[in-house]
């Protein structure tokens, strides 16, 4: 049996980080026999739906508010199987399998999301999520890292190779390089490394150019340059990932190719995040922003 | 690092040499003579074909779609390429073909989906 492998997906919220992580992980599974547990670290509780094929799972936080406590709580209660060929005892596709769980979060406005993420990691492992014939452990993970709580899977050593998710849209780079920043204030500690950039391509000029040349300046790779595909959507209306809808079609090859990779992934480093001034020169270097004089700054346009 | 779809360890670092790259795909590529010709097809979202591209033989990036397709095992006359392989193949090819293949280099930067046959 393969060491248990513990990887995260992290990127700006929108930038289809859950989509891309199901679609992948689905892939992990479907053509490569991987099992897999999915830790969905965000309030929105859908980093397992596609999996599932339902709205939304049950979290971990919202069955705790409804039994008292989390100790109150059976592994059985929080954690899935998935639907279909994902489901353990179903082995007509694939040997693989894809558990599910979701933290959750607090009623919005109310508390610390981050506190979710923080009880439902340490809940599975007393109760013996992180079983043995598992070979990846995937946590998705909110956003960015500017709350501590997020970056729990990070800080704690739980996730050691972490895959960003971004585009080649200027906040999209922006939060790829405070992610980076991120893994770097725990590299030393605990022992997390960042595993590479995944682009889910907006198909905007030069994209490829431009995410590849922010990976080399971190110090790590562009691993898989996703495409955009009307499949996504498709699959996504039905609560299918791609693997399921249509396993011939070219985005599920594409997504096959990315878990492919993943799976046979040794570079793993500790990033070198870009100084804002360096980064701002890249996206200026790409036509992402404009350079302007430094007298108009701050200057209204005239009429 | 992974990169036309051959995996360089990481004691390579991340940034590996155009030569590294073409060593290590001419090599696994093998024999072509036996391969005549490379034809692409591009395609827009709604699978549209676009265009027919030949490729010139002896340059890099022949002998890297000739390895593609050999390799590769998506059915069908034409084999769809990964966007992250043309944007490679086409990389090392402008760097080390130069004027040979640099228009259709040119054609493989952009947007499009392409498919490749090698007979």
């Amino acid at each position: 049996m393969s060491e248990l492998r513990q990887i995260a997906f992290y990127g700006k919220g929108g930038i289809g980080k859950s989509t891309t992580s199901q679609n992948t992980l689905a892939a992990m599974a479907h053509y490569f026999g991987k099992k897999i547990l999915i830790v969905g670290c965000d309030p929105k509780a859908d980093s397992t739906r596609l999996i599932l094929h339902e709205k939304a799972q049950c979290t971990i936080m919202q069955l705790a508010s409804e039994v008292g406590t989390v100790e109150d709580l059976e592994l059985e209660d929080v954690c899935k199987p998935g639907a279909a060929e994902f489901h353990p005892d179903d082995t007509t596709i694939t040997e693989g399998y894809i558990m599910c769980t979701e933290s959750g979060g607090p009623e919005p406005g109310v508390g610390c999301a981050g506190r979710g993420v923080i009880t439902a990691i340490n809940f599975l492992e007393e109760e013996g999520a992180y079983d043995e014939e598992l070979d990846f452990v995937s946590y998705d993970v909110l956003g960015d890292v500017v709350c501590g709580g997020f970056a729990m899977p990070i800080r704690e050593g739980k996730a050691q190779e972490i895959y960003i998710v971004m585009s080649g849209e200027m906040m999209a780079m922006y939060a790829a390089n405070n992610i980076s920043k991120g893994i770097l204030k725990y590299a030393n500690t605990g022992g997390v490394r960042l595993a590479g950039l995944i682009c889910n391509a907006r198909m905007t000029d030069r994209e490829y150019d431009l995410a590849k040349h922010l990976a080399e300046q971190i110090g790590t790779q562009m691993i898989h340059f996703v495409p955009r595909s009307n499949h996504v959507q498709r699959a996504e209306l039905r609560r299918m990932t791609v693997v399921e809808f249509a396993d011939k079609s070219d985005q599920a090859f594409e997504y096959r190719e990315l878990a492919r990779k993943i799976i046979a992934n040794d570079l793993k480093v500790i990033p070198k995040p870009l100084e804002m001034d360096d980064l701002e020169a890249l996206l200026m270097e790409f036509g992402l922003e404009e350079e302007v004089e430094a007298d108009a700054i701050g200057k209204k346009a005239t009429a | 690092m992974f990169i036309c779809g051959y995996h360089f360890p990481a004691s390579l670092g991340n940034k590996i040499s155009h030569e590294q790259v073409v060593e290590r795909v001419t090599a696994e590529a093998g024999d072509l003579s036996d391969v005549s010709y490379a034809v692409l097809i591009s395609e827009n979202r709604d699978g549209v074909k676009q265009e027919d591209l030949k490729v010139e033989k002896g340059s890099f990036l022949f002998t890297a779609l000739a390895d593609y397709y050999k390799k590769s095992d998506i059915e069908g006359e034409y084999k769809m390429i990964y966007y992250t392989n043309k944007y490679q193949m086409s990389e090392v090819s402008k760097a080390v073909d130069g004027e040979k293949t640099a228009a259709v280099c040119k054609k493989l930067d952009d947007m499009l989906l392409y498919r490749v046959k090698v007979a």
